[in-house]
């Protein structure tokens, strides 16, 4: 179920009350689809209300996350809003090969105000190739003073890394670069 | 290993009023990846890594992180901070066992 369900039998309600108010003796068939398109939008809500307590409880225990294609992380997070080109806003520092994919250095820093009205408000790191995309986000607050984040991540195999700048006017600003991967990050298992 | 959870902050050498400084932490923690077994499928339990990673300045936020298995094992950030006035910097970091890391820094001027 999803919200388009959710909104199709929402849909199917509306018609319904459009139909009451055409005819005001209630049929056997019309009462019955009533029934069912009440059923149907509460099963709905049910249903995304509950994945998205699924989602955020599987983040805060650890159950990992199915895996996504980039197409569907760069939609989940940034809907169908164009990606504008962040050459000279954004500075993306990342080696061109990276011997361990398990510990790759990158650096982002912005030139982007982080106070006043429209700010940066997010910074998030993506990788176009890793089983699940989005490998971190970023909020800064205007008490940072400037948008600098540096870390290490790990990256599955060679692949385009994004760094992506979302304003607070919904603006968003991406640089990618790419990097070759020696061994993968991904595959091997944690030493501990 | 034992050291689990222990956080380091890394401040610069001198730090002047109004100064926008470079603040590096690192903390000990395994980040464990996904697991599959031999059929490729993802074994199925609760991996223990960091999720969330908050930092503040007298309280204030100054920044926050949502970190995914992605982010290498014992990892270390490198945060912006403005100094107005001396104070105390807190960085905490959440793992999902429900444990929470917090290391603390007073900044002062020289």
């Amino acid at each position: 179920m999803t919200a388009l369900d959710l909104l199709d039998s929402l849909s199917a309600f509306m018609d319904f009350i459009e139909l009451l108010k055409d005819d005001v003796t209630i049929g056997r068939r019309t009462f019955l689809r009533v029934i069912t398109s009440v059923l149907a939008f509460v099963g709905a809500a049910k249903d995304i209300l509950f994945s998205a307590r699924a989602g955020a409880q599987s983040v805060a225990t650890g159950l990992p996350l199915p895996d996504e294609l980039i197409e569907a992380t760069m939609k989940r997070l940034f809907g169908n809003r164009t990606l504008q080109p962040g050459a000279g806003k954004i500075k993306l520092d990342l080696p061109l090969i990276a011997e361990d994919g398990g510990n790759v250095a990158v650096t982002i820093e912005s030139d982007l105000p982080v106070g006043g009205a429209t700010h940066l408000n997010h910074i998030y790191i993506i990788s176009d190739k890793n089983r699940r995309p989005m490998l971190a986000k970023f909020t800064f607050t205007p008490e940072s003073g400037k948008a600098f984040v540096s870390t290490s991540v790990r990256l599955a195999t060679s692949t385009d890394v994004r760094a992506i700048a979302e304003m607070s006017d919904g603006a968003l600003y991406a640089v990618s670069k790419n990097v070759r991967v020696t061994i993968s990050g991904c595959d091997v298992p944690p030493q501990s | 290993m034992a050291e689990v959870g222990r956080v380091s902050i890394r401040l610069p050498s001198s730090i002047k009023q109004g100064d926008v400084v470079r603040v590096r932490t690192l903390v000990i923690h395994p980040m464990e990846i996904v697991q599959r077994d031999k059929q490729g499928k993802i074994i199925s339990k609760n991996y223990h890594f960091i999720h969330s990673l908050a930092v503040a300045f007298n309280g204030k936020e100054i920044m926050r992180a949502e970190t995914t298995q992605a982010i290498s094992q014992n990892p270390s950030f490198t945060f912006p901070l403005k100094v107005d006035k001396p104070g105390k910097l807190t960085v905490t970091f959440s793992d999902t066992t429900g444990k929470s890391y917090e290391g603390s820094a007073e900044i002062k001027f020289v």
